[in-house]
C-alpha cells in the first residue's frame, strides 16, 4: 500500500526517540583516547642526543633544534623549539627518533588564544609540569 | 474539580466585580487589556518553550540529549535565546524597501495574535465569542501569505524572492483543502461559534465521524505553518531560508514567533473542531484536557517533521490540487448523504 | 524558453552555502524555478599539492595524500604507495596486503556513509543523517586506535604499513561486521524505503551511458548508468583478485540509484571486510626498503579505485630522493562536469539533489 514506508520511518524514529542517549557529555565525560593517537608531542630533553632526524623527516620544516659540544665532543641538546601551528601531526618524527625521546601524547585541548603561543618550546613545557603532556594543572 | 474548572472564570468576574457597574465600559475595557497581556504573553512564552521543545525532541531522535547546560536538563533554555536574540544587531540591506522589510514581521505576529483571539481554551475561557468563530480564524490567518510575500520582496536578495513566491504558490493551495475539511464539521454542528462546536461534541468528538477530514485538516495544517515535509518556502538547503534570509535579530525572533504562534493555534483549532476541546473526564480540569490534546497534536507535528524529507515544489503543488482537494469534497459529498440519512432516521423513528 | 514579459536570472550558489558540499561556487542560470544552465567554478581549495610533492621526500608526501578525499582516510595513499613500489619493484608481506586491503575496505565504507547522510541532509532529511554519522564514528575509532588520526591516518608507507594492529582491533571489527546489516535495514526503512524521498529522487537527473562514458565519468556514477567496470576487477592490484566479491551495476540511470548503488557497495566491502580478516596471515609489516628512498629515474602510472571514482598517479622520478612530478588525476576532478551537462531543465531543488548523487569531495576537485 502507499505509504508503507512512511509508516516505518515513523516507527524507526520513536524507537529511537525512546531509546538511550549515546552522545559524550563533553566537557564533564572527556574521552580517554587510545595509546596512539597523535594529538599532541612531548619531548624528554635527557634522552635527546640531538642527531637531528626529526628535523630533516619533517615535511613542514616544524622542528628546530640548536645543539652544542660538551666536554667529551658529544652533542647535547640546547633549544628545541616546535611550531606546532605548523605541525601537520603526521608522527613522522616520532617514528624516526632513535632513541624514543620525542613522543606521542592523547592531550588533545591544545587550543590557545594567540598565535604566538604556538611556538612551543620543548624542553619548557617538559620542566613545567610532572605530567607527560607538559600542560601545567 | 468544578473550582478548578472555572478558576479564570472566576478570576475575570472578580476583577470585574471591583467596578461599580460589573458590565461598564471600563470594566470591558479592563478585562479585554489583560486578557491582550495574556495572550500575548501565551503566544510568546508557547513559541520560546516550543523552539526549545523542538530541539530537545529532534536530537532525542538522533540519539543525542539535546540542549542540556542552563536549567535541570536544559529546560531553561529557552530564556537565553530570547536575550540573545534581543541583544543581536538589526541589519537591513542597503538597497531593501525598507517600509515593507520592517512592517512583514509585525503584520505576521500581528494576524497570528488576532487568531488567537478566538480558540476556546476552556469552558467560558473565550478572548472574543465570536458567532463568527472559525470564519474569522481562516479568513484572517490567510493573510500570512502577503506578509511573507512582502519579506521576500523587499529583502533585495534573489534567494529571498524565490521563497517569497513559493510561499504565496504553497500557502494558496492548501488553504483550500484546509477550508473544506473544516466544512464537514460545520456542516454537523450548523454553527462557527467554536464553543458551540466544543458543546456539539460532548457525547462524541468529531474525529470519529469525520476522520478523512482530520487527517486532510493536518495535512493541511502542516503545509500551511510551513513545516518540513512542506517548508520550500524556508528551503534551507537551497534558498537558505528564504524570505527569512535577510533578517536579523529581533525581527528575525518575530518571524520565529508568528511561526511557532501558528503551530500553536493550527493545533489548538484541531483539538476544537475534531478532538472535541476542553472535554473529558472529569479528574482534570477542562483548560488542562484543553492543553494536553493541544501537546498530542505538536507531538505528532514533530514527528512528523524530523521522520521526512522535503518534497519538491511541483509535487507539493500536485498533492494539494490533485489528492487532497477532492479527498475534501468526498468528505463533504459523504457528510452531506449521512446527516440526511440521520434525519431520515430521527424522522422514522421520531415519527 | 520565457513567457512574454518575464525574463532569465542568474544566482550564485557561491562558495558559502548549506549545500555546495564543501566550497564550490557554481552561477546558476535560472527561468523561474527551472534551471537552464550551470557554471561550476572551483578552485576555492587550491593547495598546490602537487607543487608541494616536488619539494618533499616519497615518505614525507603521504600524510599530504590523506588530504585529497579526506572523507575516505588511507585509501588515497594506497594507490601513491603503490605507484612508488612499482617503480621501486617492492615486494610486500602478506600480512601488509592484507591489512592494507582492510584500511581501504574501510575507507571507502567510511566515504558511502557520508555520501548516504549528506545526501539525505542536502533534501532536509536530518535523522538518516545522524545516524550515518553515529556509525562512521565506529569506523573512525578503528582508524584511530590503529593508526593515530581518525581522518588522516598517515598508515601507509613506501614498502607496508606503519604499525601492526592492537590486539583490540581484530574484535572490534568483527562486531561492526556483525553490527551492519542492521544498520543497513535501519537506512533502508528511514531513507531509501521512504516515499517521499523516492518521489524526490527517481527519475530525476538521468545520466544516459553513453554520455557517461563519453565525458569518462568513472566509480559508482558509472556503474548506475549501466556501465559494468570498476578497476577493481579490469586492472586487479593489490591483493584483490583473491577475494570473492561482486561488482553492482545499477540500470536507472537516476540520483536514486547512484545512492543506492553506494549502499550496496558498501555491502559488497563488507564481504572483502570478512573474508580478509577470516584469511589474514602473521608477519612482518613492512618489506625491507632501502632507509632512503630513491627510485630509479623513470615514469610510471597506476590507478585504483578510489570511492569518488579512479584515481591515477602518475609519478616522474629522476632518481633522488623527491620526485620530479607528480600529477593527480582524480575521479571527482572529471565528475564535475556531469552537472552542467545534464541540468538543463530540472529545477533549483532537483539541482541541489543531483550535485549531492555526484559525491565530489572539494579536496580532490581542487587538490
Amino acid at each position: 500500500m502507499f505509504g508503507k514506508g512512511l509508516l516505518k520511518g515513523l516507527s524507526i524514529t520513536i524507537k529511537r526517540f525512546l531509546g538511550p542517549k549515546i552522545a559524550e557529555g563533553y566537557p564533564e565525560e572527556k574521552p580517554t583516547l587510545p595509546p596512539r593517537t597523535r594529538s599532541s608531542i612531548v619531548l624528554e630533553p635527557g634522552t635527546c642526543i640531538a642527531c637531528g632526524l626529526c628535523v630533516n623527516v619533517c615535511p613542514n620544516q616544524v622542528i628546530n633544534l640548536t645543539s652544542e659540544k660538551d666536554e667529551n665532543n658529544k652533542k647535547v641538546l640546547k633549544t628545541y623549539y616546535m611550531n606546532f601551528g605548523r605541525c601537520l601531526l603526521c608522527g613522522l618524527c616520532t617514528e624516526a627518533c632513535p632513541t624514543s625521546a620525542l613522543k606521542l601524547s592523547q592531550e588533545f585541548e591544545n587550543a590557545v588564544y594567540q598565535r604566538e603561543e604556538l611556538l612551543w618550546d620543548m624542553i619548557a613545557r617538559s620542566k613545567r609540569s610532572n605530567k607527560s603532556s607538559g600542560k601545567v594543572g | 474539580m468544578d473550582a478548578l474548572n472555572n478558576v479564570f472564570v472566576n478570576i475575570a468576574l472578580a476583577i470585574r466585580g471591583l467596578f461599580v457597574d460589573s458590565h461598564s465600559f471600563g470594566a470591558d475595557l479592563t478585562i479585554n487589556v489583560i486578557v491582550f497581556i495574556m495572550l500575548f504573553l501565551i503566544m510568546v512564552v508557547a513559541a520560546l518553550f516550543l523552539s526549545l521543545v523542538e530541539r530537545k525532541f529532534a536530537h532525542w531522535v538522533s540519539q543525542r540529549p539535546g540542549p542540556n547546560r542552563l536549567g535541570p536538563h536544559g529546560w531553561f533554555q529557552f530564556i537565553a535565546d530570547a536575550v540573545k536574540m534581543l541583544g543581536k544587531e538589526d541589519i537591513t540591506p542597503a538597497n531593501a524597501d525598507k517600509f515593507l522589510f520592517k512592517i512583514a514581521p509585525m503584520i505576521l505576529v500581528g494576524i497570528t495574535l488576532m487568531a488567537f483571539g478566538v480558540l476556546p481554551f476552556g469552558k467560558g475561557m473565550v478572548a472574543i465569542d465570536l458567532d463568527l468563530g472559525i470564519f474569522y480564524f481562516l479568513a484572517v490567518s490567510s493573510v500570512t501569505t502577503v506578509a511573507l510575500l512582502m519579506a521576500g520582496w523587499a529583502s533585495n536578495n534573489k534567494y529571498s524572492l524565490l521563497g517569497g513566491l513559493r510561499a504565496v504558490a504553497q500557502m494558496i493551495s492548501y488553504e483550500i483543502p484546509l477550508l473544506f475539511s473544516l466544512l464537514g464539521v460545520v456542516m454537523i454542528t450548523q454553527t462557527f461559534n467554536l464553543s458551540s462546536i466544543i458543546e456539539a461534541q460532548k457525547t462524541v468528538p468529531f474525529i470519529f465521524l469525520q476522520p478523512l477530514a482530520f487527517v486532510v485538516y493536518l495535512i493541511s495544517g502542516i503545509a500551511e505553518t510551513n513545516r518540513a515535509p512542506f517548508d520550500q518556502v524556508q528551503g534551507e538547503q537551497e534558498i537558505v531560508a528564504g524570505p527569512f534570509t535577510e533578517y536579523s535579530g529581533l525581527r528575525w525572533g518575530l518571524f520565529m514567533l508568528a511561526e511557532y504562534g501558528n503551530v500553536v493555534a493550527t493545533s489548538a483549532i484541531a483539538v476544537s473542531m475534531f478532538l472535541g476541546g476542553w472535554n473529558g473526564p472529569g479528574f482534570l480540569p477542562g483548560w488542562l484536557w484543553f492543553i494536553l490534546k493541544m501537546w498530542l497534536i505538536i507531538f505528532t507535528m514533530m514527528w512528523i517533521r524530523w521522520t521526512f524529507v522535503r518534497m519538491r515544489i511541483d509535487h507539493l503543488m500536485h498533492f494539494a490540487w490533485k489528492i487532497l482537494l477532492p479527498l475534501s469534497l468526498v468528505n463533504i459529498f459523504l457528510t452531506g448523504i449521512g446527516i440526511y440519512i440521520y434525519q431520515l432516521l430521527i424522522l422514522r423513528i421520531g415519527g | 524558453m520565457t513567457i512574454e514579459g518575464t525574463q532569465e536570472y542568474s544566482i550564485n550558489m557561491g562558495p558559502q552555502h548549506p549545500s555546495t558540499h564543501g566550497v564550490f561556487r557554481m552561477v546558476v542560470h535560472l527561468d523561474g524555478e527551472v534551471v537552464t544552465g550551470v557554471e561550476p567554478k572551483i578552485g576555492y581549495l587550491h593547495r598546490g599539492l602537487e607543487k608541494m610533492a616536488e619539494s618533499r621526500t616519497y615518505t614525507q608526501f603521504i600524510p599530504y595524500t590523506d588530504r585529497l578525499d579526506y572523507l575516505a582516510g588511507p585509501h588515497n595513499s594506497l594507490g601513491y604507495v603503490q605507484a612508488v613500489e612499482k617503480m621501486m619493484g617492492i615486494e610486500l608481506p602478506e600480512r601488509a596486503e592484507y591489512l592494507r586491503v582492510i584500511f581501504a575496505e574501510l575507507g571507502r565504507i567510511a566515504s558511502h556513509l557520508v555520501m548516504i547522510a549528506s545526501g539525505s541532509l542536502d533534501i532536509c532529511g536530518w535523522t538518516p543523517w545522524s545516524y550515518c554519522f553515529r556509525d562512521r564514528e565506529r569506523i573512525l575509532d578503528l582508524f584511530e586506535m590503529t593508526a593515530g588520526n581518525r581522518m588522516t591516518p598517515n598508515y601507509f608507507r613506501i614498502g607496508g604499513v606503519s604499525h601492526d594492529v592492537p590486539d583490540e582491533f581484530m574484535p572490534a571489527l568483527k562486531s561492526f561486521l556483525d553490527d551492519m546489516p542492521e544498520m543497513l535495514e535501519e537506512y533502508q526503512g528511514i531513507f531509501f524505503g521512504n516515499e517521499i524521498v523516492q518521489s524526490r529522487m527517481k527519475s530525476v537527473g538521468i545520466l544516459p551511458k553513453e554520455l557517461a562514458e563519453n565525458l569518462l565519468i568513472t566509480g559508482a556514477n558509472l556503474r548506475a548508468s549501466g556501465v559494468q567496470y570498476d578497476v577493481r576487477k579490469a586492472e586487479p592490484y593489490s591483493i584483490y583478485d583473491r577475494f570473492d566479491f561482486n561488482v553492482p551495476v545499477l540500470y536507472g540511470c537516476d540520483t536514486y540509484d547512484r545512492h543506492f548503488i553506494r549502499l550496496l557497495e558498501i555491502q559488497e566491502s563488507s564481504k572483502i571486510l570478512r573474508q580478509a580478516l577470516k584469511d589474514i596471515p602473521d608477519g612482518p609489516v613492512m618489506a625491507k626498503v632501502p632507509k632512503v628512498i630513491k627510485p630509479p629515474a623513470g615514469k610510471v602510472y597506476h590507478r585504483v579505485e578510489n570511492p569518488k571514482g579512479e584515481m591515477g598517479w602518475y609519478i616522474v622520478s629522476n632518481g633522488t630522493t623527491k620526485p620530479a612530478r607528480v600529477r593527480i588525476r582524480t575521479g571527482a576532478f572529471v565528475n564535475v562536469q556531469m552537472l552542467s551537462a545534464i541540468i538543463a531543465g530540472w529545477k533549483i531543488q532537483d539541482l541541489v539533489t543531483i550535485f549531492a548523487s555526484m559525491d565530489l569531495v572539494l579536496g580532490e576537485v581542487d587538490k
